[in-house]
């Protein structure tokens, strides 16, 4: 290889590895967005404080109430308060269940049951799962304590969640972690390197010296690269011993994903970097692209939900395509046309940026 | 105790002002930011699953099978493609090309008209949350709608519960995370600016230059924090504004508790970003310090996306300390809820403990770092 | 304007410059500028701030495209574009030529592979360069712990790995110890007994001195070139005088003595004035009477007195 090119990866690396914030960085913070992601966030629907309106003769609502707060997913509501609403709007309870006047038991008896449900929609899908869960619960409860057997349905459907069928949030969470975790290391990193030069000084000194375009930006990129990798390893480690995330696929498939990635990433920072003239700008920019990256990543919000325009953008972010390709590889074994496509689009990605980096960047003074 | 000069105070802040009028990338990222999320997070966000990709492998051929593939498909959830075997169906969720399979055996109408009850499978693809859950409630709905219409399965039920949905009565998404980006907006801007403020002058020299002059310390904090203040409740005005006109969201509750909330929590977060700026004396230290204690919990453990209540007891406990927390409770609240001052009162104790104390380490911070 | 007469065209020629500007927007930075500089010639660029110097020896180097004029360095132009001309000069810039977190060795090791040397000749010319500056620092010493004198030769000894024949150095000696600049400045003129060109930019007037020949730049022009003598010579043709105040004198007296007609340059030095008469009859008119006031004796004008004088006449 080129002898300027190896003197910049080894200036490169030593320079970064040398900064003790910057191994921090490197190795403290994954570790960090690890146990956030993969421990602390879920969607799972936890710890819903539940409160039942009864008396000591209401058997059935006793029953629905006791066992509901015997499963995984509801807790006892406490509240002074007296009626169902004061005590949801007072934040006491999420989910309150009211019976007919009389009871719930002697209404059933009667054959007109209305049992009321109050819920804090606030936040929304956890709204719904308190009704999918309760209703589950009542009907059991219903069947059971009244000797009511109805016919099963005739048509029955029977649901088998793929790959990940006990739904573990860690396995949903730490692909998007991992993902993550390598932006940082490669698309913020590479950004502030060039940045720093020109701030510094040294950049100056550097084209002084006749070195074409391209030794300076593969000299500048390829260090960031090889760090991105670096970082793989750990990670997955990580995530398959400690998070018990599935690795069913090639290991070579994901090293190849995850190149195709780390490229993109740092041709990213690249370019952004021939926009800004110093380090807060560098950094403000960067944090301004991971941004909206994580967005329409798939990683918090659906993207099938999203308006076809913003699913446009989502084809134009590597976080979204590499996020698919580690759920695909890990989770499913990888699927070969999926695979070859997403890593193919991520290629051109990288090559349309670094071109565009080519075009702005001059080795003279402007 | 020296005496505090307001005239000084404001020669700082005006110097302060300045310095953000003549940098317009940080002004127009500064107003151009909350408007930016406001729109995005308002169009983009939905979380109420619809046209998942449902791939139909129909072995049966009959005007059953037909029917029960018409309840899936007449309901707004499902985008129906069919496949010739179920092992293609399988593929199909593989390759990322569904979500969900839908296998009906062929001897599906003849076991339902035989009264054996018919079996249909359906697999759904795990390795996406966000579609999985929603997709199992709807399952289970269709399997009730489809029971009557195709078997005319139409059982009294026993009880009838009604549901109602407190706040947010149509389940609308965006009623729940707008109200929480009034959170994420003003963290994200005063804690931004304020961390890169103090560091900036520390290393461009001009700190020492403004220590030697009469200037008092705590006028310089005053000074210097009161534009950022200045700009993080323009911020929040322009998400109240988006978010009232625009996507329509109610405000119940009551504006001067919303405002009272505010003001602690930007103050909390101007006064952590000083004490950043204090501490790392340099701009891209201070701003990852900012970026990784500020905005990394004020976005993820807030209860602003993901809920508390779903968090391990320990992180439960942990995001206890966050004011971003108690102010995602003050925010929702007066907005969908319409909660009274002393219904929050908890919530404006714990964030007002945290602001006192996050200005007096940062002013203490600040003063000892003046000593020569 | 005061030129020199040796403008040579030969291969002895080092650096040639004609009619060169350089632009920034409307703002001239460089207004058609022409000098040459011959091989093996220390060569001084004297300016304030924002003359135009550090601009000069940026298109010199190969780091600035030139708004027009001709450029020639070490026999390339610039036509054969900037690469070119690159591999020929060392430049030590203003600054941070060196990085701060990096040793000594990595630092030079770097700007070796930036020129594509070779270990070999990497280390062979580390060395003749370290004995020629007569170097002994641990290279594995981190840059920002050294003193700003070892920066300044550690600079220079990356400025000159390559062996290039032409070498500009811009204000060097900035915020450098006295004893650091005049030890470098042996250097400068070792190098010059090797036949190397040395270009430099300097805010010292003694270090001005030690040139071959000089150029006073102001306002992206060049007011004068020539060798030191000889624009003393051609600035004050008349003595220049020293004037030493038996008394103090008040700011009347002084004003009224500054514009008397008699004198083409009266300047405070320090304590005392420098002078220079504009012709020798007007002189020993008003001689006694300064001779009442002053203790006289003739000096050698400095190169100081040339710079001033060049721009107030400019101003003028």
């Amino acid at each position: 290889m080129n002898r300027t090119l190896i003197g910049f990866i080894r200036k490169e690396l030593t320079q970064t590895l040398r900064d003790k914030r910057m191994r921090i960085l490197l190795f403290v913070m994954p570790v960090i967005q690890l146990t956030l992601f993969g421990v602390a966030i879920s969607n799972e629907v936890k710890n819903i404080r539940l409160a039942a309106v009864f008396d000591s003769r209401d058997t059935v609502l006793r029953d629905v109430y006791e066992r509901s707060i015997a499963g995984k997913w509801f807790i006892p509501a406490k509240s002074r308060a007296h009626d169902a609403y004061t005590m949801i709007e007072a934040g006491d309870a999420d989910a309150v269940l009211v019976p007919p006047p009389g009871g719930f038991t002697r209404a059933l008896g009667r054959g007109d049951a209305h049992l009321q449900l109050l819920v804090n929609a606030t936040n929304v899908l956890q709204a719904q799962s308190v009704e999918g869960y309760l209703q589950n619960i009542i009907q059991q409860t219903v069947k059971d304590d009244m000797k009511l057997t109805p016919p099963d349905f005739p048509i029955q459907i029977n649901t088998r969640v793929l790959f990940n069928p006990d739904l573990e949030t860690s396995v949903f969470m730490v692909p998007g972690v991992m993902a993550m975790i390598m932006i940082i290391s490669t698309m913020v990193m590479a950004n502030i390197a060039i940045v720093r030069e020109k701030e510094m000084g040294t950049f100056e000194m550097l084209i002084s010296a006749p070195v074409s375009r391209s030794e300076v930006i593969y000299g500048k990129t390829i260090p960031y690269v090889l760090l991105g990798m670096s970082n793989l390893p750990l990670i997955l480690a990580v995530a398959v011993f400690v998070f018990q995330v599935p690795m069913r696929g090639s290991l070579l498939l994901l090293l190849s994903a995850a190149l195709a990635f780390v490229c993109t990433t740092v041709a990213v920072g690249t370019l952004i970097s021939t926009y800004c003239q110093n380090q807060q700008q560098a950094t403000l920019a960067g944090f301004l692209f991971i941004f909206p990256m994580i967005m329409f990543s798939g990683m918090m919000f659906p993207l099938e939900n999203m308006p076809v325009v913003l699913q446009w953008i989502s084809y134009f972010d590597p976080l979204a395509h590499f996020l698919g390709l580690l759920r695909n590889i890990m989770l499913k074994g990888g699927e070969t046309t999926y695979v070859a496509t997403h890593i193919a689009v991520l290629a051109a990605l990288a090559v349309a940026t670094v071109v565009a980096s080519f075009r702005r960047f001059h080795t003279t003074l402007e | 105790m020296k005496t505090f000069v307001w005239r000084r105070a404001a020669a700082v802040s005006r110097k302060e002002v300045l310095h953000i009028l003549r940098d317009p990338y940080t002004l127009g990222a500064a107003l151009a930011l909350p408007v930016f999320m406001v729109i995005m997070f308002g169009v983009a966000i939905e979380f109420n699953v619809k046209n998942v990709a449902l791939t139909v492998c129909d072995s049966d051929q009959t005007q059953s099978s037909r029917r029960l593939l018409d309840s899936f498909g007449s309901s707004q959830y499902f985008l129906l493609h069919g496949v010739p075997s179920p092992y293609e169906a399988v593929k199909e969720v593989s390759a990322e090309r569904a979500r969900a399979a839908l296998i009906i055996p062929p001897r599906f109408e003849k076991d339902l008209f035989d009264g054996r009850g018919a079996e249909v499978q359906m697999l759904v693809d795990g390795s996406d949350n966000s579609t999985v859950g929603p997709v199992l409630s709807y399952v289970s709905s269709i399997q009730t709608i489809a029971s009557r219409r195709i078997a005319d399965y139409d059982p009294p039920a026993p009880y009838d519960l009604r549901t109602r949905f407190l706040f947010n009565p149509e389940l609308n998404s965006r009623w729940f995370v707008i109200p929480g980006l009034t959170v994420v907006v003003m963290s994200i801007l005063s804690i931004l600016l304020t961390a890169l403020t103090i560091a900036r002058e520390w290393e461009n020299g001009s700190m020492e230059l403004l220590l030697s002059t009469p200037v008092e310390p705590l006028e310089i904090i005053v000074g210097k924090l009161a534009p950022y203040g200045a700009l993080g409740i323009i911020a929040v005005a322009f998400v109240y504004v988006i978010a009232r006109t625009v996507f329509g969201i109610p405000f119940v509750g009551n504006l001067a508790v919303f405002g009272l909330g505010c003001l602690l929590f930007l103050m909390t977060y101007l006064a952590q970003g000083l004490l950043i700026s204090v501490v790392t004396r340099k701009q891209t230290i201070a701003m990852q310090l900012a970026m990784m204690s500020g905005m990394l919990p004020s976005n993820l453990l807030s209860g602003f996306i993901f809920p508390i209540e779903s968090m391990p007891k320990f992180f439960q406990y942990f995001t206890m300390i966050l004011p971003a927390r108690w102010f995602m409770t003050i925010a929702r609240d007066t907005f969908l809820v319409g909660s009274s001052f002393f219904e929050l009162s908890g919530s404006f104790l714990a964030l007002s403990i945290f602001c006192v104390l996050m200005i007096l380490i940062a002013t203490r911070r600040f003063k000892r770092d003046l000593e020569p | 304007m005061n030129f020199s007469s040796s403008e040579t065209h030969d291969h002895e020629t080092a650096v040639e410059v004609r009619n060169l500007s350089v632009r920034f927007g409307d703002f001239y930075a460089v207004n058609r500028v022409s000098f040459s500089v011959r091989r093996g010639e220390t060569f001084g660029f004297l300016g304030a701030n924002g003359a135009g110097k550090t601009t000069t020896i940026r298109v010199l180097c190969g780091l600035l495209r030139p708004a027009e004029g001709y450029v020639r360095v070490a026999g390339v132009s610039f036509d054969q574009g900037e690469q070119a001309v690159k591999s020929k000069v060392g430049y030590m810039s203003q600054k941070f030529t060196l990085y701060d977190d990096l040793t000594i060795e990595e630092n030079l090791s770097f700007t070796a592979s930036l020129r594509k040397l070779d270990t070999a000749t990497y280390m062979r010319r580390r060395q003749e360069l370290f004995d020629f500056i007569a170097f002994d620092r641990p290279l594995n010493t981190i840059v920002r712990d050294l003193s700003g004198g070892t920066k300044q030769q550690v600079s220079l000894a990356a400025s000159l790995l390559h062996d290039p024949e032409v070498v500009f150095l811009d204000e060097p000696t900035a915020g450098v110890t006295p004893a650091s600049r005049s030890r470098f400045w042996s250097l400068i003129r070792k190098l010059a007994e090797n036949n190397k060109t040395v270009f430099v930019t300097t805010h010292y007037m003694d270090e001005a001195e030690q040139c071959d020949r000089i150029a006073l730049m102001r306002e992206g022009k060049i007011l004068a070139l020539d060798t030191p003598d000889g624009l003393k010579r051609s600035i004050f043709p008349m003595p220049m005088l020293e004037f030493d105040p038996k008394e103090p004198l008040s700011f009347a007296e002084i004003s009224e003595m500054a514009t008397h007609e008699v004198f083409m340059f009266f300047e405070p030095y320090g304590l005392r004035f420098h002078a220079s008469f504009r012709s020798e009859d007007g002189w020993e008119k008003v001689r006694p009477f300064f001779e009442e006031k002053f203790t006289i004796r003739q000096i050698k004008p400095s190169l100081e007195d040339v710079f001033i004088q060049t721009v107030e006449s400019e101003v003028a």
